[in-house]
C-alpha cells in the first residue's frame, strides 16, 4: 500500500476530469488523476462528439463561446489533432411551438454575438441536401458549431498532462474520501493506496453522486440511458448536426473526415439509472427516424450500436464549483452535454480552483443553487 | 527466411498496420480498448473479429502482458452491418407486443 502526496487529485479520466487535470498541471499544480478503468470508459467514450453554443441559459451560451474557442485553438495546445470541424447545427421545427421556442432561443443566442438564424424549409434544404420536407416550418441554424473527437480530446488533454509532471493512474477506483474537521485530506482507492492532498476534484460523470457521498455530500445527479449507433463510412454528403426535438426525433451528423453517420435520441419515457445495455427497440427505432428525415441514406449500413449515460442534473444544467466540504470540488451533472463543456468548464474549474475565483463567473452552476431555471435546449 | 519490408496490415476494415499498433503501444496505450480508441481497430465493418487477437499479442511482446490477462472489448451489435433501410422496416412492437 503505497502513500503519495499531490497538490490535487482528480477522481475521473471523462472529458472533465482530464481538461481539468491539464489546465490545474499547466497553471503549475502536481495532479493525480485517478480512473477506475480506463480513459474515456465512462460517458465520454459513449458520446457523438457535437459541439455547439445553441442553448438558452446564458451562462450556459457564454460558456459554449469559450469552449468553441479553444476546441478551434485544441490542436495546437495539445499537439494533437482533436478532428474539430466547423460543420454547423441545424435544429429542425416541426410546429409552432417549437418554432416559436427557437425564435426566443435566438434571441438570447445573439445577445452574445452567436451567429444563429431561424432559416425556411427551402434554406434548411439547401444546407442539407435530401432533406425530408414534410411537416418542416424552419430550422435555427449556427454555422458556427461543430464536432470533435472525444477520444482524441480526452487523450489529448491525459497526454498533456503527463509532459506537465503529472500523473495519471488507471485501474484505481476511488473507494474513500478522508475528511479532517471540515477538509479534505486523502483518498483512498481499492487497492488501499493513498492519495493526499488539499484538493480533490470529483469528476466521475453518471456516479458522481456516489463518489460525493464518499465524503458526506449530497449531489442531486441521475444517470439516464442514452443509447447511440455509427454507420459505415460512405461519401461525404451532411455537414451540420441535424436535430430533429419531436418525440420521437433523433439527432446526428457525418464525421466530417472518415465519413460515418454517428447519432442517438433522447427516449420518451426516460430509462433512469446505470444500465448501458442495448435495445432491440433503438436499432430498429433510430434508422427509421434517421431515413424518414434523410431518406437517401436507407441504403448505408450500420456498424454498431451500444449505451451510455447521460448525467441529469434537476435543472440540466452542469454542477461546478465548492461543495460544503473544503477542498472537495464538484465537476458533473453535465447532463448529455459534458464533452462541449469540456475545454471551458476545465479551464474555469482550474482557475476557480487555483485562484479563488474564474473570469467567467459560473456560481450559477453551485451546488447549492435553487435548480428552478430548467434548460430548454436539452 | 527474410521478412517483406511491406507494411503489414492488421486490420483490414481500418487499414491500420503492424508498426502503428507497435507505435501506439510505445506511447502508452497497453489495452485493446484503448488502442481502439485511438487507431480505431475493432471499429470497422468486422467488429474485431479479425484483428483484436492479433493486437492482443501484440501487446504481450511489447509490453509483456499475456493475451489471456488482456481485457477484450465486448462485441456490439448487429453481427453484421445492415442497411439503416432494412432496419427500419423492421416493426419492433409488433413482433415483440
Ligand atoms: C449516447 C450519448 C451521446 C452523447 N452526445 C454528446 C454530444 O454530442 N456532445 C456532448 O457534449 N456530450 C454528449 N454526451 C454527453 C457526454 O458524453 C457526457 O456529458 C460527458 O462525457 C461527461 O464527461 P465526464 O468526464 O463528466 O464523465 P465520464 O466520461 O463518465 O467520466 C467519468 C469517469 O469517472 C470514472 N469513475 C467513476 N467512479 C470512479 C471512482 N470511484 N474512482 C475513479 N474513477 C471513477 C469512470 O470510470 C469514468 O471514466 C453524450 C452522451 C451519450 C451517452
Amino acid at each position: 500500500m503505497k502513500k503519495r502526496t499531490a497538490d490535487a487529485i482528480v477522481i475521473g479520466g471523462g472529458i472533465i476530469g482530464a481538461a481539468t487535470g491539464y489546465y490545474l498541471a499547466k497553471q503549475g499544480l502536481k495532479v493525480i488523476l485517478l480512473e477506475r478503468n480506463f480513459p474515456c470508459a465512462g460517458s465520454t467514450g459513449r458520446c457523438i462528439g457535437g459541439i455547439r453554443a445553441q442553448f438558452t441559459h446564458d451562462l450556459t451560451i457564454r460558456v459554449m463561446l469559450k469552449s468553441i474557442k479553444m476546441f478551434m485553438e485544441l490542436d495546437s495546445e495539445l499537439g494533437e489533432d482533436i478532428e474539430w470541424y466547423a460543420g454547423g447545427y441545424l435544429f429542425l421545427a416541426f410546429d409552432e411551438e417549437r418554432k416559436k421556442s427557437f425564435l426566443q432561443a435566438i434571441e438570447i443566442q445573439r445577445r452574445y454575438g452567436l451567429k444563429v438564424d431561424f432559416i425556411s424549409p427551402d434554406e434548411c434544404a439547401r444546407i442539407v441536401p435530401g432533406l425530408n420536407q414534410e411537416g418542416l416550418l424552419g430550422g435555427a441554424w449556427c454555422p458556427t458549431d461543430g464536432q470533435a473527437n472525444p477520444f482524441k480530446v480526452t487523450y489529448g488533454y491525459l497526454k498533456g498532462m503527463e509532459r506537465l509532471g503529472s500523473k495519471v493512474i488507471t485501474d484505481s477506483e476511488v473507494k474513500r474520501i478522508n475528511i479532517q474537521g471540515d477538509k479534505v485530506v486523502s483518498v483512498v482507492t481499492q487497492t488501499g493506496d493513498e492519495f493526499y492532498a488539499p484538493v480533490v476534484l470529483n469528476a466521475a460523470g453518471p456516479w458522481a453522486e456516489g463518489v460525493a457521498q464518499l465524503a458526506g455530500v449530497f449531489l442531486p445527479v441521475k444517470p439516464d440511458r442514452h443509447e447511440a449507433l455509427v454507420t459505415e463510412a460512405v461519401e461525404r454528403c451532411l455537414e451540420p448536426m441535424l436535430v430533429d426535438y419531436r418525440s420521437d426525433g433523433c439527432y446526428f451528423v457525418q464525421h466530417y473526415k472518415t465519413g460515418h453517420f454517428i447519432g442517438c435520441y433522447t427516449p420518451v419515457p426516460i430509462v433512469p439509472g446505470d444500465r448501458i445495455d442495448a435495445s432491440d427497440e433503438f436499432i430498429t427505432e433510430m434508422p427509421r427516424r434517421m431515413v424518414r428525415l434523410l431518406p437517401k441514406l436507407a441504403s448505408v449500413k450500420v456498424l454498431r450500436q451500444w449505451a451510455g449515460s447521460y448525467e441529469m442534473s434537476p435543472d440540466g444544467n452542469p454542477i461546478c464549483g465548492r461543495t460544503p466540504v473544503e477542498g472537495f470540488y464538484v465537476a458533473a451533472g453535465m447532463s448529455g452535454h459534458g464533452f462541449m463543456f469540456g475545454p471551458a468548464l476545465g479551464y474555469l474549474m482550474a482557475e476557480l480552483i487555483t485562484t479563488g475565483k474564474s473570469s467567467i463567473d459560473i456560481s450559477e452552476f453551485r451546488l447549492d443553487r435553487s435548480f428552478a431555471k430548467a434548460e430548454a435546449m436539452k | 527466411m527474410k521478412r517483406s519490408k511491406r507494411p503489414v496490415i492488421v486490420c483490414r476494415c481500418e487499414e491500420i498496420t503492424e508498426d502503428e499498433v507497435r507505435r501506439a503501444i510505445k506511447r502508452g496505450y497497453y489495452s485493446l480498448e484503448e488502442i481502439k480508441r485511438v487507431l480505431r481497430t475493432g471499429m470497422g465493418h468486422c467488429g474485431g473479429r479479425g484483428c483484436l487477437k492479433i493486437i492482443a499479442r501484440l501487446i504481450e511482446e511489447e509490453t509483456g502482458i499475456p493475451v489471456a490477462k488482456q481485457r477484450f472489448p465486448c462485441s456490439r451489435p448487429p453481427l453484421k452491418p445492415l442497411a439503416l433501410g432494412l432496419l427500419a422496416s423492421y416493426k419492433y412492437e409488433e413482433k415483440n407486443g
